[in-house]
């Protein structure tokens, strides 16, 4: 079976935005030039997280959900702030395939078994963000690592496993925009936990980390951002769109790489798994 | 008719927020520490003709300066003091947040400089604060001297300055702005960079022109004038029996000593355009920070300021004394930076601002040997009747950015 | 390349249909998204879409009335195109969550993936998600089928738990094997199409079925 690699994109309002550690909103662009280009590069699916739905309580996306799957046609993924069966019907109706769902499934798991027995497990993903703590174990948060669970990151899989989830989104936010590579052995137990696909996001800076994490830490499909993202701005200028609504592009103005990703692209990261054996769909020619 | 209430701390009387940002008319300037006692008034945040703070109009200008040229005062600067003989030419206090870990690192991976970095630790450190800290050193790879205050003491003072001034941060911010200079005279390094200019927070705009920070800050004439904690140093010696040579890492260095030196002490704020955020980012990718590993109780951000227990408290006392939380900071700073529209300010600031502490509560009584009634209780000595009214049982602001204070309504 | 050529998207409440619709438009058919049997009736051709359960994608489909009218444009000769689910639902029975009646326009049955250890001790996900090829059964080409221009041993994209087994093995137009275990992943019977994986979410392969429909209508009006 072939390893997906999936696009994520950090969108707050108009704006791709990725952090570290989940914190903070560097501007690296607009969704939806990256979401075109990634479609274009061979990308297996994308996901969309709306990184300020839960703090400002609102949801925002539908229109770019829209555009997209007006001329993208590979799975979209929508997270962020999702927390009711009308939250999810407006996501899915605008055009989303699955939706990934943190906080609304943690403070009530059954919303899992609703939204399941609604629109199939298939298209609920549950996403996980875990910290790691002094005694080695793994906590489950919310709101972008913000809000302790007290959950025990695999017990809460097994759990919304049970409950008809889909698909595993785990998350390293102790990783996460580092680009020090996966947790391994997070990925590896949480693969060994449930039966579900375990999606692996979280650190990704090079592609042999891409490699490592489905070879040792058994993920069935990897999400990388800044990967990807600072790839495509080196070779794409950002700064010809507009941000006067809101946004700080210092960043963008700056023109400097971040050193700690081997920026790389889609057909780059498919060309050396293929190369090292790692199933995956060939990007068309 | 409209009771006269009483502003403590000669705030003003009518609490006014900014049109752009969402902080108050109440928000002191930073106070010269050792003059600090319970009667001192503050110099508070000034508002232009248009409700626009001071803060935000720094903030403006930022945009316009020609940053160029502000990096070429900054490279004749350095020229003047680079040392290739393996002596310090710099100095860079700070514990490895996210500010003195972009200083210190391009002080002397971009500009070639040979920074020593000099720390006043917090008073309780943080787990993930501490391997901050030593990030900052073994992946950033700097020397570092700590020093280490009397613990006793520290104590002892922070504990005074809870009770007599609601201020727990005031022996760590002594510590923090004294400490430099008096190393600058011990190891002969007369350069000091300290990260952002505090102007950008709404001190006196006039500061910002000029990059060396005002020596008033950190000279002392006279001990008679000094007050740590509140408290006149006289006092302090004869009513708590501690020895003079006891406070002196607390004391500024004398103003003969620095006028005799050629110490210098500037921001590298004003020579390098300054987002908290990109701070963030640059210390996260070349010294090994990380942010918190939850939300910073009182607000929403995990970045910043996060290595001392007590600074949490800090800001739960600026909201009772002044009405402002931690929220209102954050995100006063993230919309001047563009970060946040005004409206999401103010959503933040709703939810968050005025966040009971609780995390580390406990811990920080224990440490102080105060009870954690008498602190509540103290906190309600400290209300500004022009600021907190008490409505069934509760205190309630009587004005807040969301226009939904009692007094609002 | 307005073909004013109408496709009805049954709308019996799940699955992504604005997606499906997208396809259809992108060659210029018109994609109506519709639960009214009148509708469908007036139009060229039928895309039955769904994603979810069997059971009670079955009962929608009764409560508002459409299993009339799926089944005449199935036996009418136009274009007939199930999807994933909407695949599913042409057989005579399915055993998720107990066992169900289907439209019985196919002969066979739908049954589930076997949760079977992999070579490498790892447990066969379930749902099958992600992309996998879709080969030709052996003596077969895709030549006079909705797959004409679409290359044999394609990736497509797969998101389901279950599989349908129709009785005739000649009507197979594609396999894909997941796990250890072959199952047929397309089918064609005459006029109707049933794809387990998702055409419209398997990037430009995936849309040369749509395209290859469009092109059809336009010329004869079926395949």
């Amino acid at each position: 079976m072939t390893c997906r690699i999936i696009p994520r994109l950090d969108i707050k309002g108009p704006n791709l935005v990725k952090g570290i550690h989940l914190e903070g909103l560097r501007i690296l662009g607009k969704p939806e030039a990256f979401a075109k280009h990634y479609y274009e590069q061979g990308a297996d699916e994308l996901i969309y997280m709306d990184i300020v739905a839960s703090l400002y309580e609102r949801n925002s996306l539908a229109e770019l959900i829209s555009t997209t799957a007006q001329k993208i046609f590979i799975p979209l993924t929508v997270g962020g702030g999702l927390r009711s069966i009308k939250d999810i019907e407006t996501v899915l109706g605008a055009g989303a395939d699955k939706v990934a769902i943190n906080t609304a499934a943690i403070r009530n798991p059954d919303f899992i078994k609703e939204a399941a027995e609604k629109y199939g497990s298939s298209t609920i993903i549950v996403s996980i963000e875990a910290i790691k703590k002094s005694n080695g174990s793994y906590e489950a948060f919310t709101d972008n690592g913000r809000e302790e669970t007290g959950l025990d990151v695999f017990e809460w899989a097994k759990q919304a496993a049970a409950l008809g989830a889909g698909e595993i989104l785990i998350t390293s936010v102790d990783r996460e925009g580092t680009g020090f590579g996966f947790d391994l052995p997070l990925v590896k137990k949480m693969s060994e936990s449930v039966s579900i696909p375990v999606i692996a996001l979280g650190g990704g800076g090079s592609v042999e980390h891409i490699h490592e994490v489905i070879t040792k830490g058994k993920a069935d499909a990897v999400s990388i951002a800044s990967l990807l993202h600072y790839d495509f701005i080196r070779n794409h200028d950002m700064l010809k769109a507009d941000y006067s609504d809101e946004g700080n592009i210092d960043y963008l103005k700056s023109g400097k790489p971040f050193s700690n990703i081997q920026p790389l692209s889609m057909k780059e990261i498919k060309r050396f798994l293929i190369n090292t054996d790692v199933a995956c769909r060939p990007v068309e020619v | 008719m409209k009771e006269q209430l009483e502003a403590k701390y000669g705030l003003p009387k009518e609490v006014k927020f900014c049109k752009r940002c969402v902080m108050s008319n109440q928000r002191p300037a930073s106070a010269i520490e050792f003059k600090h006692t319970i009667t001192s008034k503050k110099t508070t945040l000034h508002f232009d003709q248009e409700e626009i703070c001071d803060a935000c109009r720094v903030a403006e200008q930022k945009e316009k300066i020609d940053w160029k040229k502000r990096e070429e005062q900054l490279l004749a600067l350095l020229e003047k003091h680079r040392r290739n003989d393996g002596h310090y030419d710099c100095i860079v206090p700070g514990s490895g947040g996210k500010d003195s870990g972009l200083q210190a690192h391009i002080l002397k991976y971009k500009y070639g400089m040979n920074p020593l970095t000099i720390t006043w630790p917090p008073i309780l450190y943080t787990e993930y604060g501490y391997h901050n800290f030593k990030n900052w050193l073994d992946i950033g790879g700097f020397d570092n001297i700590s020093f280490y205050r009397n613990g006793k003491i520290m104590k002892l003072l922070t504990k005074l300055s809870i009770e007599n001034l609601l201020h727990p941060f005031q022996t760590f911010i002594l510590g923090q702005k004294n400490l430099a200079p008096k190393i600058a005279l011990n190891y002969d390094i007369p350069l000091i960079f300290y990260g952002e200019n505090e102007a950008e927070y709404g001190n006196p705009i006039a500061d910002n022109n000029i990059s060396l920070r005002d020596k008033s800050y950190f000279a002392m004439k006279n001990l008679k004038d000094i007050f740590l904690g509140g408290v006149c140093i006289n006092e302090l010696m004869e009513k708590y029996g501690i020895p003079l040579n006891d406070l002196m890492s607390f004391l500024p260095a004398g103003v003969s000593e620095l006028e005799k030196s050629n110490i210098e002490v500037h921001y590298l704020g004003y020579y390098l355009k300054w987002t908290p955020q990109e701070a963030y980012y640059y210390s996260a990718e070349n010294t090994g920070f990380k942010a918190r590993p939850f939300r910073t109780q009182g607000t929403y951000s995990k970045y910043n300021s996060i290595d001392d227990k007590i600074d949490d408290l800090h800001y739960y006392t600026t909201y009772i004394k002044f009405g402002i939380g931690r929220a209102t900071y954050d995100a006063s700073q993230e919309i001047r930076n563009h970060h946040l529209t005004r409206d999401e300010g103010k959503i933040l600031v709703k939810r968050f601002d005025g966040e009971f502490p609780d995390k580390y509560f406990s811990e920080i009584m224990a440490y102080i040997e105060m009870e954690p009634d008498y602190f509540i209780k103290l906190c309600d000595n400290f209300r500004s009747p022009h600021l907190w009214k008490k409505q069934n049982g509760e205190w309630k602001l009587r004005h807040t950015v969301n226009l939904d204070g009692t007094d609002d309504l | 390349m307005h073909s004013n050529k109408k496709i009805a998207i049954i709308n019996y409440g799940v699955g992504n249909l604005f997606s499906v619709k997208q396809a259809c438009e992108t060659f210029g058919m018109t994609g109506v998204i519709t639960s009214s049997p009148e509708m469908i009736e007036t139009c060229d051709a039928v895309i039955l879409p769904g994603v979810g359960a069997f059971g009670s994608a079955m009962q929608s489909l009764e409560k508002n009335c459409l299993v009339p009218v799926i089944k005449k444009a199935a036996y009418s000769g136009k274009p007939f195109l199930g999807i994933c689910l909407g695949m599913q639902l042409l057989l005579e029975k399915s055993h998720e969550f107990g066992l169900f009646d289907g439209l019985g326009i196919i002969k066979g049955e739908v049954i589930r993936f076997k949760q079977d250890k992999g070579p490498s001790q790892k447990m066969l996900r379930i749902p099958h998600i992600g992309w996998n090829r879709i080969e030709p059964p052996l003596n077969r080409t895709w030549n006079n089928s909705y797959l004409k221009t679409v290359p044999a041993r394609s990736f497509m994209y797969f998101v389901h738990s279950y599989y349908a087994v129709p009785d005739d093995p000649d009507i197979i137009l594609s396999n894909t094997i997941y796990g250890e275990q072959k199952f047929c992943s397309s089918f064609q019977y005459e006029n109707i199409l049933g794809c387990q994986f998702h055409p419209e979410k398997s990037g430009s392969i995936g849309l040369e079925i749509y395209k290859t429909l469009a092109s059809e209508l336009d010329s004869h009006g079926s395949i």
